[in-house]
């Protein structure tokens, strides 16, 4: 019998996961934009990045624009490639249930 | 039983990538008021060049639009994300509106200004420019007008000055007005899904 792949527990969280697909399919993105799109709360949030910024998945970035804060979180290759081996284990794991 | 359940629950974790990335890849910009706006510009000009000072006209209704479309833009522009594909339609935009200005400014200033070769030049630039955005977004109402300009400017070496004022006031009206606020009611419906969708 093969043996099974283990999923990443970082990249696994609901959140952190919506946080990384979301943040694949763009360049940079503000926090509140995150936020918006997640429907979470400004902690849970700040919480669930500060994770991913701790394992190197995102890098962040503050400025101010027109004298406002602006956070602006990044995927690094790091997290691009954890996130594809997430996916690939993902799909090993649930082999011929997949999209069942 | 239980392996079922976690089936289900990778099965989950799956969709939720793929709507996240559908999500993210989305446009979320608001871009087609400037579209009206530019519109209205031209309209403005044209009647100020045709009742008043012919040779300000189009310099400074252009720089105030441009001026306008900056600001209001910058401040839009906060709570975004960045797209590969907004940055490349926002830059085939501004190269644009920069070799338009530098060009149509040149030939006013030296004096080989002609109402076809103008019409023709802004028909083809935003033709061109209309076209490269609607393949980019697969709009095929932005590839209409692209088609649109593109005629203008053909028609433009063919036809008489009021043959040509007219057809160049009617795409000004179809590609600009029309279809600006067409895109601002698709925006704003799309706006709507995706805040339901949060």
């Amino acid at each position: 019998m093969p043996e099974l792949p283990e999923l990443n527990p970082v990249i696994h969280g609901k959140l952190r996961l919506a946080l990384l697909s979301l943040l694949v399919g763009v360049e940079e993105a503000e926090f509140t934009w995150l936020r918006a799109r997640t429907g979470s709360t400004d902690g849970n949030l700040g919480a669930q990045l500060a994770k991913l910024e701790e394992a190197g998945y995102v890098a962040v970035e503050k400025k101010f624009v027109l004298r406002k804060p602006q956070t602006l979180y990044r995927m690094t290759e790091a997290g691009r490639l954890a996130l594809g081996e997430y996916v690939q284990a993902m799909k090993q794991l649930l082999g011929g249930a997949i999209g069942g | 039983m239980m392996e079922n359940r976690e089936d289900l629950e990778l099965n989950d974790r799956l969709q939720l990538i793929e709507s996240m990335i559908a999500e993210g890849r989305r446009t979320t910009e608001k871009w087609a008021w400037t579209f009206v706006l530019w519109g209205v510009a031209y309209y403005v000009a044209i009647a100020w060049s045709a009742w008043g000072n012919a040779t300000l006209a189009w310099p400074v209704t252009m720089i105030a639009a441009s001026v306008v479309t900056g600001v209001v833009a910058g401040r839009i522009k906060s709570n975004k994300a960045k797209t590969t594909s907004g940055r490349a339609i926002g830059s085939v935009w501004m190269a644009m509106g920069f070799t338009l200005f530098a060009l149509l400014m040149s030939l006013s200033v030296s004096g080989r200004y002609d109402l076809h070769v103008f019409v023709a030049i802004i028909g083809a630039m935003l033709g061109m420019a209309n076209g490269i955005s609607s393949m980019i977004l697969r709009w095929k109402m932005q590839f209409a007008c692209a088609g649109v300009w593109t005629a203008t400017a053909v028609a433009a070496c063919f036809t008489t000055d009021n043959q040509v004022s007219v057809i160049f006031l009617g795409a000004i009206f179809f590609c600009q007005i029309v279809f600006g606020i067409y895109g601002m009611i698709a925006e704003s419906r799309r706006h709507g899904r995706s805040a339901a969708h949060a």
